[in-house]
C-alpha cells in the first residue's frame, strides 16, 4: 500500500523558465533511464525477490524513485511555466508544445514515448540485481549530461541531489547481490535460479 | 525563504535521513547505531510535523477540521508561490 506525502524528497524552487532545459530534463521523467522506469523495474521485480533483504530493499528504493519521478515533473513543469509562443518557438519547446501543451508527459529527449520495454523484470534474483546497478550508473550519467547543460542554480541543486542518490542506489544493490550470493553454493552461483529453483540455498549449519 | 519553507525544510531534512538510514538498514538490519539513529530522528520529527501541519495544514490525508478539508488546500509540492 502506498500513502502519498504532500512534500517534495527535496525542494524544487526554480524562478527562471528556461524551456530548452525542460526539453532534456524531460528525459529522466520517461526516457530510458528514467526514474519511471526505475520505479516500475524495482516494484516488479520485488515480487519473486527470494530474500528478505531484497524484498525491503527493491520496495523501498522502489518507493524512493517515484520521490524522484515527482521531483523531475516538478522541475520540468516549473521551467516550462507561463511561456509565450514566442518564447517556445525560439527555444524549440514547439516540437513538445503541440503535442501536450506544457503537459508533463513521459517520454525521452528525443521525444520517444515511455515504453515498458525500457525495462526488465526477469524472474531470477542475480539477474536482475545486476540490471538493477547498471540502471543507477546509466542514471548517475544521464543526470551528469543534464549537468553539462545546467547554469542555473535552481535546477543544478535538485539535479545534483538526484545524481547522488543513484550512487547510494547502486550501493545498497551491490550490498544486496552480496547478501544473495553468501547464501549460495559459492563453487557455481549461476548454476540455479535462486528464484526458481529453491534448493540452491545453502542448508543452514 | 518563508517560514513555511524553512519549516517544511526542516522536516524533510529529517525525512530524508529516515529514508536513507533505512534504506541502509535493509541491508543492514542489525546494526544498532543506525538503530538507534532512527528512533532518534523519528522522535525529533514527530514535532516539527505536528508543528507544521498545525500552521499550514496536512502533509498526509486527513480529516480533522470539522469545517473544512485542508488536505486539498494550496501549495502542492510542484506548486511556485504565483500559484497560491
Amino acid at each position: 500500500m502506498f500513502v502519498y506525502e504532500k512534500q517534495l524528497q527535496y525542494p524544487v524552487k526554480i524562478k527562471r523558465t528556461n524551456p530548452q532545459l525542460a526539453k532534456i530534463i524531460i528525459s529522466q521523467y520517461g526516457g530510458p533511464d528514467g526514474e519511471l522506469g526505475a520505479s516500475l523495474r524495482y516494484l516488479s521485480q520485488r515480487f519473486t525477490m527470494p530474500v528478505p533483504e531484497l524484498k525491503a530493499t527493491l520496495t523501498d528504493i522502489g518507493t524512493e524513485e517515484l520521490n524522484h519521478l515527482e521531483m523531475i515533473g516538478a522541475i520540468v513543469y516549473q521551467l516550462t511555466k507561463n511561456l509565450t509562443e514566442e518564447e517556445i518557438k525560439k527555444n524549440g519547446f514547439d516540437a513538445y508544445f503541440v503535442d501536450h501543451t506544457t503537459g508533463i508527459y513521459p517520454s525521452s529527449a528525443a521525444g520517444v514515448p515511455f515504453t515498458a520495454a525500457y525495462i526488465q523484470s526477469k524472474g531470477d534474483p542475480i539477474t536482475d540485481l545486476h540490471e538493477d546497478m547498471a540502471a543507477e550508473q546509466k542514471a548517475r550519467t544521464t543526470y551528469d549530461n543534464i549537468l553539462r547543460f545546467c547554469d542555473d542554480p535552481d535546477v543544478k541543486d535538485p539535479i545534483r541531489f538526484l545524481r547522488e542518490r543513484e550512487i547510494v542506489h547502486y550501493q545498497r544493490f551491490g550490498e544486496n547481490l552480496r547478501i544473495l550470493t553468501d547464501k549460495l553454493d559459492s563453487r557455481n552461483y549461476y548454476q540455479f535460479n535462486p528464484s526458481f529453483d529453491k534448493k540452491c540455498f545453502k542448508k543452514r549449519t | 525563504m518563508t517560514q513555511r519553507e524553512i519549516m517544511l525544510k526542516k522536516i524533510g531534512t529529517y525525512k530524508f535521513a529516515l529514508k536513507d538510514l533505512q534504506l541502509y538498514l535493509d541491508t543492514h538490519p542489525k546494526d544498532e547505531y543506525a538503530l538507534r539513529k532512527y528512533d532518534e530522528y523519528k522522535e525529533i520529527l514527530k514535532p516539527l510535523v505536528k508543528e507544521f501541519e498545525s500552521r499550514f495544514g496536512p502533509l498526509t490525508v486527513k480529516a480533522d477540521n470539522v469545517n473544512k478539508f485542508l488536505w486539498i488546500k494550496n501549495p502542492w509540492p510542484w506548486d511556485t508561490e504565483e500559484d497560491d
